[in-house]
């Protein structure tokens, strides 16, 4: 929030009749720690819809198990959460239960939030209170049967959930220490680089080593050296966090909303202390696989395809220019286990994020018109086995799955 | 065709007036933009699809004709093969029925002034009428001054002196069809095809390109820039790929 938005904010709630903290001092610096919770929290990545008014609902989610759509988090009394109390918004955060008991499904990840110490949720709950009441009616659930019954999130919660707060690693320094519990609580990065288990809950084993993500693949960000962010310096990794765009890659899709949302908003510090943290995950690709050889056919068309199709702004080898065309040799991002977003930026082409750093938002132009789904799979298997990458081939079946 | 005349006080008030009025309903107004440039997913203009088989404009025996007219101007030789075998046809009959056939793009209101040479076409018919009142004003000459034949029965030495005398505007093709401007526009759209990509249905196989060493539809050249004297080692690519893109050349 800039300030100007913050001071309009403050205004509105000295003004508004339900703000009854209106005045008290030491309830603006809630309000201002309690934003910094939201931005934290990145709320606004899922609870406003792209153009829509703030934390008044947002963009449907597309999960396994069905759809969902984030709802009305603003203090409007009949679609928002006006009529919660302090104690309701605790429990909500902390169990995933919400006013009148409501079960929340857990992609309100409450399993990470409940990491949050009470001071931090009772100073958000205080600035969620500031915000412009929108009359905006969501739906939530939009879950098949069964899993509609929101019901059966008490046994997913027996299963998958332990509420329990951060538990700080004495042997590590004040720094890992917050970086760990940005990552693990509020800003939630499990929630999309976490494998899921068949029920959805994180698979504790392989914490942040990719996973799969409405048609896009967030990418391992353990310290791995080829396929997650070991070969990144702490500067490269808050760089890459504070503005999308560093010497190796450009944010797009999914991450260029959380960057432009919540971690461009971060303060250095925090920032720093998550990069410190990743740094220390341990390696998750044990065997670095051997790239597959030039005279496999599919590297031959894969190197026709991509000279006459990709290297003018990638280079002829895979050099990329930089902080406007990603390189792509020896890149941690095109070395992913899963080439769905790959292919996704080949066949419907992708746009960098904007952020005030970089506002140039350099963007990846639609192929899927002049490849087909086999060459799209060789020129992504000869840049995967090219330039120091190594990694599986790419199946034609991994591109239509792309096509409308 | 066109009668010349000359602008008047009266013709260039109304015209004035005809623009301005005209202008109204069809104003863009800049807009402005902030943060992210407006970007769309699968965002493409990719060229029309190419229809291969059958004829869109021309008849079969307007084809035949134009097949042995493009013959001549691209015979088969050491070089490539003929025009027509490259495509060029296929090229010329899909541009007809196209924006460039209907001069869809060009103001073709009056009022109609004799121009130079230099400003081009002066008339209202598209290039689509041309060519058919063109090649029927050519067989009604070939027909009435070479024995009733048809201009592709002719031997090539004929076909060629027949050209040349269109090409020069020695031969009068009557219906107002004004020879040298009919040679012109059959060896412009001749060229068009054999030169233009593929996609668009002439120069077949890149043939015309392979024949000049032209690389195509690429636009980088910073790894080659430096290499002076040197063959560019890539071959031709078309908008819509090359073989060795599905392994058809290995």
């Amino acid at each position: 929030m800039n300030p100007a938005t913050f001071l309009l904010a403050l205004a509105a709630a000295a003004l508004a009749p339900t703000a009854a903290f209106a005045g008290d001092v030491d309830q603006a610096d809630r309000i201002g720690r309690g934003a910094y919770q939201a931005v934290l929290g990145d709320c606004a990545g899922c609870h406003t819809a792209p153009g829509g008014a703030p934390f008044a609902g947002g963009a449907p989610i597309a999960t396994p198990f069905g759809t969902l759509i984030p709802p009305n988090i603003t203090p409007d009394r009949d679609t928002g959460i006006g009529d919660w109390s302090l104690d309701d918004f605790r429990s909500a955060m902390t169990r995933g239960v919400g006013h009148d008991g409501i079960r929340l499904y857990p992609a309100m990840p409450y399993p990470n939030y409940a990491k949050m110490p009470e001071p931090d949720i009772d100073d958000l709950w205080a600035f969620l209170g500031t915000i412009a009441p929108v009359k905006n009616d969501v739906d939530a659930n939009q879950l098949p049967f069964p899993f509609s019954i929101r019901t059966l999130m008490i046994g997913w919660n027996l299963l998958e959930f332990t509420p329990k707060p951060f538990a700080p690693d004495a042997a590590q320094s004040a720094e890992w220490n917050r970086g760990a519990y940005l990552v693990q609580g509020p800003a939630h990065c499990g929630a999309c680089h976490t494998p899921k288990t068949i029920f959805g809950g994180d698979d504790a084993g392989k914490a942040l080593t990719g996973a799969s993500l409405q048609g896009w693949w967030a990418p391992d960000i353990t310290a791995a050296p080829t396929t997650g962010v070991g070969s990144w310096s702490k500067e490269e990794l808050v760089a890459y966090l504070a503005t999308g765009v560093n010497g190796h890659t450009i944010a797009s899709g999914p991450m260029a909303e959380a960057i432009a949302a919540s971690t461009s908003k971060m303060t250095p510090e925090d920032l720093g202390a998550i990069a410190t943290y990743l740094k220390t995950l341990g390696p998750s690709d044990a065997a670095r696989p051997t790239p597959l050889a030039a005279s496999d056919p599919a590297m031959k068309h894969g190197a026709a395809i991509y000279v006459d199709n990709c290297s003018a702004c990638h280079g002829g080898r895979g050099e990329g220019s930089k902080d406007l065309f990603p390189a792509l040799a020896s890149s941690p991002i095109v070395a992913q286990a899963d080439a769905t977003t790959l292919a996704r930026m080949v066949v419907i082409g992708s746009q960098g994020v904007h952020t005030a750093a970089k506002p140039t938002t350099p963007a990846m132009p639609s192929l899927g018109w002049r490849l087909d789904d086999a060459a799209v799979a060789d020129v992504l298997t000869f840049v995967r086995n090219s330039w120091g990458n190594a990694a599986a081939r790419v199946t034609p079946g991994t591109v239509a799955k792309l096509r409308n | 065709m066109s009668t010349p005349t000359s602008p008047t006080r009266r013709r260039v008030l109304s015209t004035a007036a005809w623009l301005a009025a005209s202008s109204i309903p069809g104003v863009a107004f800049a807009r402005s933009i902030s943060g992210a440039l407006p970007w769309d997913a699968n965002s493409a203009a990719p060229p029309p699809k190419l229809q291969l088989n059958g004829w869109f404009f021309f008849t079969s025996a307007e084809v035949e004709t134009v097949t042995a007219i493009v013959d001549r101007l691209i015979p088969a030789d050491a070089l490539s093969p003929s025009g027509a075998e490259c495509g060029v046809v296929v090229y010329i009959d899909r541009q007809m029925i196209g924006p460039f056939g209907r001069s869809s793009r060009l103001y073709t209101q009056g009022p109609f002034f004799l121009g130079t040479p230099r400003q081009g076409w002066q008339s209202p018919d598209t290039p689509a009428q041309r060519w058919r009142a063109g090649v029927a004003a050519l067989e009604r000459w070939v027909a009435a001054n070479r024995t009733g034949r048809r201009f592709a029965a002719l031997a090539a030495e004929e076909k060629d002196a027949v050209l040349k005398d269109v090409e020069a505007g020695k031969i009068d093709l009557g219906a107002g069809v004004d020879a040298k401007a009919f040679f012109a526009l059959v060896l412009q759209n001749t060229m068009e095809g054999f030169f233009a990509d593929p996609a668009y249905g002439g120069n077949k196989d890149m043939a015309s390109w392979r024949m000049l060493g032209f690389p195509g539809a690429r636009y980088d050249y910073r790894d080659h820039v430096d290499k002076h004297g040197q063959r560019y080692p890539l071959p031709p690519v078309s908008i819509t790929g090359r073989p060795e893109w599905a392994g058809k050349v290995d």
